[in-house]
């Protein structure tokens, strides 16, 4: 069973994040934990704030991707915290609920700005998924 | 070499595809680029993502990319296209997240020997916050922040007491684009936005206390109050995160319509629908209302660095030179068309004797501010309406030439701080790994691309700017 990673590729101007994972749910669970460690070198200690409800529906699997990382730096940016803690409760190909809580870094790193739809792509292999997303920094 | 090869070499700083390079291409693609920056450019997916750019339906002439482009997302950073406004689209894509994104040059009437540039820094650092998620210290009700969108800098000035008339006169259409509407933008990018107004934000914006090193067109430099030794401010940021997420709301809209305006594309990036249809004029008037908010942040980090100069020196006078955008989208004439120049990492320049340039600077052409990476030189030049060539507009940097994992495994940003100092740079920034992303390695040659835009006509150069402290976003 593939255990779930995530690397960060060459990307001239942004981020080009890949992540892989044996569920669709761990997959999204992973991009949330590197979006984190992108944004603070701290982001994996312990959460300091209470928990939240995430749902999410979009119009297909690549776009919920896009849409929950989207949130996630949306929450990040208005509650001056990162997600690490992560659990995705329920997914489907368009709809997504997950609990989260967030930590204040004490060392905050890379300002994302947001995730984009360029080169997205999810795929699924014989043990797991895989995806890329390129990530404005 | 890949896409490269589609190109032709046609003049001294120009290579063009004809639009046959790639299926679905509507119009031909032009490079403004040397023969050392095209093979750079070459390196990276950026070609491919400029000739995807020319698929875009209702584009007119060519689309255009700088000298300093790079690999982005959709658009490259550096691309120029513009549409019809009657049967082209509007791509948020075409100017990115960062709306306004821009640069702000500010002179002093203080010489390089009359300033001590560490408490200087010391005092902006503390001024101006910078870095992932800051908040400002302006803190704005929902009716400031409806009005700030709309009225952009001058709100600043006349309600807020901030800057001054005299700054408004000096910055890319007055600092208030006119289209705006708060209520086009989202719950959610004004709650971002909202206690960000005076920030830098992270990334590559900075704050820069620079000097006047050399003078290329003195008659020009005279006009714009520039002379050498002189101190100056460059500021770099742009709408933070109400922009982005204005972005993020409209891409996600419009990649839902494309069905519906029977659009398809060859990235998701690109998503764009009628310039003419209610999505696109809610977009625009969006993006709009987003400048204004970057127009009014540089504005309020004008009126820091005042405070900050004048704490150094009580006589300190800082104006403003100009301030340009490098992430819009603007309408214009072009070839006798009324067009939407999208403009993702590229710099108007407009040329002399056109009503968009200030009264003061009419005669010469629009500034046009070229920041180069971190302690290498920025550029002054001024714009020469290359209408034909560009949609005049110029490139806004030295362009990215490495991406950040591989600066930072060849730069430790302690070493680099050090570097910098024994150049007399001083520098301030939280986080090595960060400024190791931004060293000068991980950049083009910003003196080269500079010299290609002067000799193909776009703009001339005016001044050479070298930095002497640094506070990086």
């Amino acid at each position: 069973m593939r255990q779930p990673r995530h690397r960060f590729g060459e990307h001239t101007g942004e981020v080009e994040l890949t992540v892989e994972a044996p569920s669709l749910a761990a997959l999204f669970e992973e991009a949330a934990r590197a979006l984190a460690e992108l944004q603070a070198e701290d982001a994996g200690g312990a959460p300091t704030r209470s928990e939240e409800r995430i749902t999410l529906t979009s119009s297909d699997r690549d776009a919920l991707l896009v849409d929950w990382l989207n949130e996630l730096v949306y929450h990040g940016e208005v509650n001056k915290c990162v997600y690490a803690d992560v659990t995705v409760a329920r997914i489907d190909e368009r709809e997504l609920e997950a609990i989260v809580r967030g930590r204040e870094p004490l060392a905050p790193r890379t300002a994302v700005k947001a995730a984009t739809w360029h080169g997205l792509r999810i795929r699924s292999c014989d043990d797991g998924v895989e995806a890329t997303v390129v990530l404005d920094v | 070499m890949g896409w490269s090869q589609s190109f032709s070499h046609v003049s001294d700083a120009i290579y063009e595809a004809d639009r046959n390079a790639r299926a679905g291409m509507r119009v031909p693609a032009r490079i403004v680029a040397d023969e050392v920056l095209f093979g750079q450019i070459g390196r990276d997916r950026s070609i491919e993502q400029l000739l995807n750019v020319a698929t875009l339906p209702g584009l007119v002439g060519h689309v255009v990319g700088m000298p300093d482009m790079h690999e982005g997302y959709g658009f490259p950073v550096g691309g120029v296209a513009a549409t019809s406004v009657t049967d082209g689209v509007i791509s948020p894509g075409g100017i990115g997240f960062d709306i306004n994104c821009g640069v702000r040059l500010l002179a002093t009437n203080i010489s390089r020997g009359d300033v001590d540039v560490e408490p200087l820094l010391h005092q902006l650092m503390r001024s101006v916050p910078a870095g992932y998620g800051h908040g400002g210290r302006l803190e704005l009700s929902h009716a400031d922040l409806d009005r700030i969108l709309e009225g952009g800098a001058p709100e600043i000035v006349r309600r807020f007491e901030l800057g001054s008339e005299e700054d408004l006169a000096c910055i890319e259409g007055g600092g208030q684009l006119v289209g705006a509407r708060a209520s086009a933008v989202s719950d959610r990018a004004k709650h971002r936005g909202r206690d960000q107004l005076g920030t830098l934000g992270g990334g590559n914006h900075f704050l820069e206390i620079q000097l006047v090193q050399a003078i290329y067109d003195r008659e020009a430099a005279r006009t714009l109050g520039l002379e050498l030794d002189q101190i100056t401010v460059l500021v770099h940021t742009g709408s933070r995160g109400l922009g982005h997420q204005v972005c993020t709301d409209h891409v996600r809209a419009m990649d839902a319509s494309l069905a519906r305006y029977g659009i398809t594309l060859p990235d998701r990036q690109l998503a764009c629908v009628p310039f003419a249809s209610p999505e696109g004029g809610a977009y625009f008037a969006a993006m709009c209302a987003a400048a204004n908010f970057a127009f009014a942040n540089r504005e309020v980090l004008t009126h820091r660095v005042r405070e900050a100069f004048r704490e150094a020196n009580p006589n300190a006078v800082v104006r403003v030179v100009y301030d340009v955008a490098h992430n819009i989208a603007k309408i214009e004439q072009h070839g006798g068309k009324r067009v939407c120049v999208h403009r993702k990492g590229a710099t108007r320049a407009f040329g002399p004797d056109d009503d968009d340039v200030p009264a003061p600077y009419r005669a010469i052409g629009q500034p046009v501010l070229i920041p180069g990476s971190m302690g290498t030189a920025s550029f002054v030049l001024v714009g020469s309406g290359a209408s034909t060539l560009s949609f005049a507009s110029a490139c806004h940097g030295a362009g990215r030439a490495m991406s950040r994992t591989a600066a930072r495994g060849q730069v430790k940003g302690g070493e680099l701080r050090r570097e910098l100092a024994s150049q007399g740079i001083a520098v301030r920034c939280p986080s090595n790994a960060e400024l190791a992303e931004e060293a000068p390695i991980a950049y083009k040659d910003v003196e080269r691309v500079v010299d290609v835009v002067h000799r193909a006509g776009i703009a001339r150069k005016v001044a050479r700017l070298v930095p002497v402290g640094v506070l990086k976003g």
